[in-house]
This record gives structure tokens, C-alpha cells and sequence, in this order.
């Protein structure tokens, strides 16, 4: 097995703010004109990961858990309060310029898009900035334009383009200089299904074909499932799980799903009454079955369905990513507390 | 911050981008050239305001009618070229507020330059054009001879006080790192400097006088540079070099200014949005 270069690392990041308090009613307002207290807040607490090239990792967390701040640090936009990190061989905070020549960032939320330009225009614009040489630039600019589809709305301003054709034209615009690394924070947020699996399949296949590695932050954990096979969780500024996707599944969640489909509807008044299995949703010939798996296996569940009447089919599900997140989450609260 | 080598290739940079920009605006003739002329109408009624002005006094402090139309002229001039300068520069607050100034520190450019081309306007040709007009005027005007040192002389000045004028606006948009809302007081400088500037300086009350030349000194632009140009005694009795200030102090204050743009990034970068 080939030891695959750390590209990205990150070594006890720590970020702490200055939150201001707001003081109740006139009195305190005026009061807070004199004495501005506050209170420190921890962002980002003792950080540390490494990340090689050519991985794709989900960065996740809840609201305020310390994601958008992990990255700016690590994009040098903010500076931290505590610890280190290398990207691509650069201190993203001392060397701000050099490594913004090797990354690539899409702000879900934000554009990096010029409002009032065509798209076309804006991409102009940053080759010159990128130093992107002609050719180059030529190349990337007809392989974006076709992988992504952008030729219908090349020459519309961008603030008249759809979130979708949006995100997409950020995406060209942030692999235009071929960075090697590339951060998304939450780059299909908003999107419809049809737009999100494009977005997605985009990715996958970029990071297939050249390497790219891709930092990913996101809440839509279906991003996460199709693109991760590692996943760092963070809580509360601190990191409570960094893996595998399906060793975290596995360690956690012990609820499985079996899908049953029946010949005719069966009557399942009995079965509700059982303790080791629940029936979570019945339409028709189709029952919903969960189970604890350390109690029943797949098959023993089918045999004891199977009781209620003629099995055509059945599929079964691994557990949501949600339910393992939120148990995920769930736990390092505890642990907190 | 950034050596001078990355600011060299960074204004080229900025160059290319503003040349696209403004090609792309000038695409829209019709708005374009409506722009300018609306900005022209709009600034005339300011030589009507002077021309009536002189039909009731003879001079003003002993200056001219052609004398002060000169010194309109030379203000306008240095006051449209710095504020065109600085349009982007002066959306930077507006960059900050809506969270959009984070995408400036991930490119490969100083803020600064990039903050600079981030608007690119053409909307004070106007102003520009008449500033030179009425420069022409004055210039042609006046009684005092007029050499080929002080035409070398008049380019220095107008570049210095553009400088004056930019760095001003500059500080508009970095007071905003602090703030949420938008620092008015400054355009009291800005655009208050500029109508004090088309003005001879010793005809307005002591306060003004140390205001406009010891703290920004707009008058060392303007009013100083025009005492050489127009070989006018000095009533302030300041050193003969004064009228040679006005590369200097732009230097200064510009240098100031840079430093406080480094501060104001450092701050934003250790205390986030």
C-alpha cells in the first residue's frame, strides 16, 4: 500500500473570540456604552487531524459547532488563536498569497462571483488574478463549461442566475488554477435534488480523475454518503469522531431497517405487540420493519415477517446517517456535561 | 505585509482586470455616456453658484475670478481622479456587511489592490472633464507667466493631491472594519476638503486653516502649489518651500494610511466577521 502524502494538517488549532455582551434594557445599554464586557468564546478547540491527498473528507457538525472557523483558519483568512497547521506545505495564515494559488474554496453562501458581471467575464477576471496561462486557462475553461453544463448561461450576469447555475459557475471558478486542494463549505446548500446529485457527481468524479482532495463541509448528510469515506465530526469546537463513514454506522447505530413487501396486506395487529422488532410504517402490502441488531440478524426478522403472510420482496436499509450523527452528537454532549 | 515586488505585480494585475471591466461597461454607451453627461450638468450649476458669486465682490481675498477658477479647476481634477481611484475601495464597507469581504483574502492579491478594481467606474469623467476645462481657463487666463517648470510641477501636484484624496476615501473603508455603520464624518473631509480646496485657504477662519493643512492638508495640494503656479504672495507667511510640499505630505499621509489598511486587516483577520 502506498503511503499516501499528508497534504493538509492541522495540529491543536485553536480559535477564541471576544463575545461582547449584550446588557437588558435601557439602563444596561447605556451602561454597556462605558463598560464593554464580555465574554471569550471558544470556536475551535485543540483541532487536529491530517488529511492526505487526493481524500475526500466531510467536515461536519451542528450550527456553531466551530465548522466555517476550522476553515478559515485553514484558508487563512483568520488567524488562530493557538496551535498549527500546513496546507500544501504553507502556513495558511503567514503565507495567505502563496497558498491561495493552491486552493480552490466555494462559499455555499457566498459567491466568489463578481454580481454584476456574465459569468464568462468574472472567470476572465480571476485568470488574470490566478496567473492562469492562456492555454491553461482555455483547457479548463471548455472542460468546466462541459462537465458542468454552464454553456446556457455563460454570458448572464451572475446575479440573474439560478442558486444552482450560481454554484456551478463558482465551482468553475475555483478550479480554474488546477489548486490541488479544495474546500467546499456547505456547496449545495439550497439546491434541488436534480442540482445537488449533478454537484455531487461533479465532485466524485473530479477527485477521481485528477486527485483533487476536497475538505467538505456540509449539512445535507446525503452530500456525505455519496462523496466520504471519512468523515471528521466536530461538536462544540471539538472533534468527537474522525473515520470511516461505515465503521462509525457500524459502531453506533443499532437500529437496522427491513423493508418487507407482501403478496397481499397482512394483518399485523399482533406483531405491534412485539418488543424486539417495530413495525415503523405500513402502506398496504408494504411494511416498514426496525430492529435492534444485536438482538435479531436480517434473516431472522424476515422469518419472523414471513409468519404474517407470503414475502415477495424485501430490501434492507443501513442505518441514516442521521440518526448515527445525532446519536454522535448525542453522546459528546453527554460527555460534556 | 506585501513586499513592493508583489504590489508591482499586483497593480499589473489590477490594470488587466479594470481594462475588462471598463470595456465591458463601455458596452452600455448609452448609460455611459449618459453618466457622464448627467455628472457634468449636475457640477456646472457649482460654476454658476462661483460666477455669481464674483459678480458681487471684486475678488476674493485678493484672488482673482480667473485665479479661483483655476483653483476649482486644479481641486476638481484631483478630487475626480482619486475618487475614481478609489471606487472600489470605497464598496468595501458594503463588502464587509453582507459577509463577502472573506472571499478577498482567499485570492492571491493584496486586499488592498483588490478591493480597488473591485468597482471600476468611469462616472466621474465628468467631473474630471471639467476640472480640466476650467484648469485650461484659469490657466490661460491668469496674469502670471507660465513655464515648463511649473506644467512638470502642476503633474506632481495633481498626482499628490489625487493621492490625498484616495487615501481619504481609503480611510472611510477602513474605519468600517470597525463599525457597523457607515462613518459620515469622513465625507466631511473627503467631499468638504475638495469644495474647501477650490478655495484660496487664507480667506477662511484659523481653525479651518490648521484643519486642511496640518491634518489633511488639502491646502498644500491646492492652495500652496497655486501660490508658485500663479506667483501669488503668501498672507500666512509659511516657508517658501511650502508650495513644494505637496508630494511629501501626500507621501505621509498615504504611508499612514497604508499602515492603518495593514492594521485594519490584521484586525479582521484575528477577530473574524
Amino acid at each position: 500500500m502506498p503511503v499516501t502524502e499528508t497534504i493538509i494538517s492541522a495540529c491543536e488549532l485553536t480559535k477564541t473570540f471576544w463575545r461582547r455582551t449584550q446588557r437588558r434594557g435601557m439602563l444596561g445599554a447605556i451602561r454597556g456604552l462605558v463598560d464593554r464586557g464580555g465574554i471569550e468564546v471558544t470556536a475551535v478547540d485543540s483541532v487536529s487531524f491530517d488529511i492526505a491527498r487526493g481524500e475526500i473528507v466531510g467536515y461536519i457538525g451542528p450550527n456553531g459547532a466551530g465548522k466555517s472557523t476550522t476553515i478559515k483558519m485553514l484558508t487563512g483568512i483568520l488567524v488562530p488563536s493557538n496551535g498549527d497547521a500546513l496546507v500544501g506545505g504553507y502556513t495558511p495564515w503567514n503565507q495567505r498569497r502563496q497558498l491561495a494559488q493552491h486552493i480552490g474554496v466555494v462559499f455555499g453562501q457566498r459567491s466568489q462571483l463578481w454580481w454584476d458581471l456574465p459569468l464568462t467575464e468574472s472567470l476572465e477576471l480571476l485568470r488574470f488574478m490566478y496567473k492562469v496561462p492562456a492555454d491553461r486557462f482555455k483547457q479548463n475553461f471548455e472542460m468546466a463549461t462541459e462537465l458542468l453544463d454552464l454553456e446556457p448561461f455563460l454570458d448572464t450576469p451572475v446575479r440573474q442566475l439560478s442558486l444552482g447555475q450560481r454554484m456551478r459557475g463558482d465551482l468553475a471558478a475555483a478550479l480554474l488554477h488546477d489548486p490541488p486542494i479544495l474546500y467546499l463549505d456547505e456547496p449545495t446548500i439550497g439546491l434541488d435534488l436534480v442540482a445537488k446529485t449533478r454537484i455531487r457527481d461533479f465532485l466524485a468524479e473530479l477527485n477521481r480523475s485528477s486527485g483533487v482532495t476536497i475538505l467538505l463541509t456540509t449539512h445535507d448528510l446525503a452530500d456525505i454518503e455519496r462523496l466520504c469515506k471519512r468523515i471528521i465530526v466536530i461538536d462544540h469546537g471539538r472533534i468527537v469522531h474522525d473515520g470511516d463513514l461505515a465503521a462509525l454506522r457500524s459502531q453506533f447505530a443499532a437500529t437496522r431497517q427491513l423493508t418487507v413487501d407482501f403478496d397481499e396486506t397482512p394483518d399485523l395487529t399482533d406483531a405491534r405487540e412485539r418488543i424486539s422488532i417495530r413495525i415503523v410504517d405500513q402502506d398496504g402490502p408494504r411494511v416498514k420493519v426496525a430492529f435492534d441488531r444485536a438482538i435479531h440478524s436480517a434473516p431472522q426478522v424476515l422469518a419472523i415477517m414471513g409468519a404474517y403472510g407470503n414475502v415477495r420482496d424485501m430490501t434492507i436499509e443501513e442505518p441514516a446517517i442521521e440518526e448515527v450523527i445525532s446519536q454522535l452528537y448525542a453522546r459528546s454532549t453527554k460527555t460534556t456535561m | 505585509m506585501d513586499s513592493l515586488f508583489d504590489m508591482r505585480a499586483d497593480l499589473t494585475i489590477a490594470g488587466r482586470i479594470a481594462a475588462l471591466r471598463l470595456r465591458g461597461q463601455m458596452q452600455y454607451r448609452s448609460s455611459f455616456l449618459m453618466q457622464i453627461f448627467g455628472n457634468f450638468v449636475v457640477n456646472f450649476a457649482e460654476i454658476l453658484v462661483l460666477w455669481s458669486l464674483f459678480q458681487h465682490f471684486e475678488d476674493m481675498g485678493g484672488w482673482s475670478l480667473n485665479e479661483v477658477i483655476f483653483l476649482h479647476g486644479l481641486s476638481m481634477v484631483m478630487f475626480s481622479l482619486g475618487d475614481t481611484v478609489t471606487n472600489g475601495v470605497q464598496a468595501v464597507p458594503l463588502l464587509i456587511r453582507d459577509g463577502n469581504f472573506d472571499r478577498t483574502l482567499v485570492r492571491p492579491m493584496s486586499s488592498y489592490v483588490q478591493s480597488m478594481v473591485n468597482e471600476v467606474s468611469l462616472r466621474h469623467v465628468g467631473l474630471l472633464g471639467q476640472g480640466l476645462l476650467l484648469l485650461a481657463v484659469g490657466m490661460a487666463t491668469v496674469d502670471s507667466e507660465w513655464t515648463l517648470a511649473k506644467t512638470a510641477y502642476m503633474l506632481v501636484v495633481i498626482v499628490s493631491g489625487a493621492a490625498l484624496f484616495a487615501a481619504l476615501f481609503t480611510i472611510e473603508a477602513i474605519l468600517s472594519f470597525w463599525t457597523v455603520n457607515s462613518i459620515e464624518a469622513v465625507n466631511a473631509f473627503t467631499y468638504g476638503g475638495s469644495e474647501l480646496g477650490q478655495y484660496p485657504i487664507h480667506i477662511f477662519q484659523r481653525g479651518m486653516r490648521l484643519l486642511f493643512l496640518y491634518v489633511v492638508p488639502v491646502g498644500f495640494m491646492t492652495y500652496y502649489p497655486s501660490l508658485y503656479f500663479l506667483d501669488k504672495p503668501d498672507p500666512l507667511g509659511l516657508p517658501g518651500f511650502s508650495p513644494f510640499m505637496a508630494p511629501i505630505a501626500a507621501c505621509v499621509f498615504c504611508i499612514v494610511v497604508g499602515r492603518g489598511w495593514t492594521f485594519a486587516i490584521r484586525h479582521y483577520r484575528s477577530t473574524g466577521s
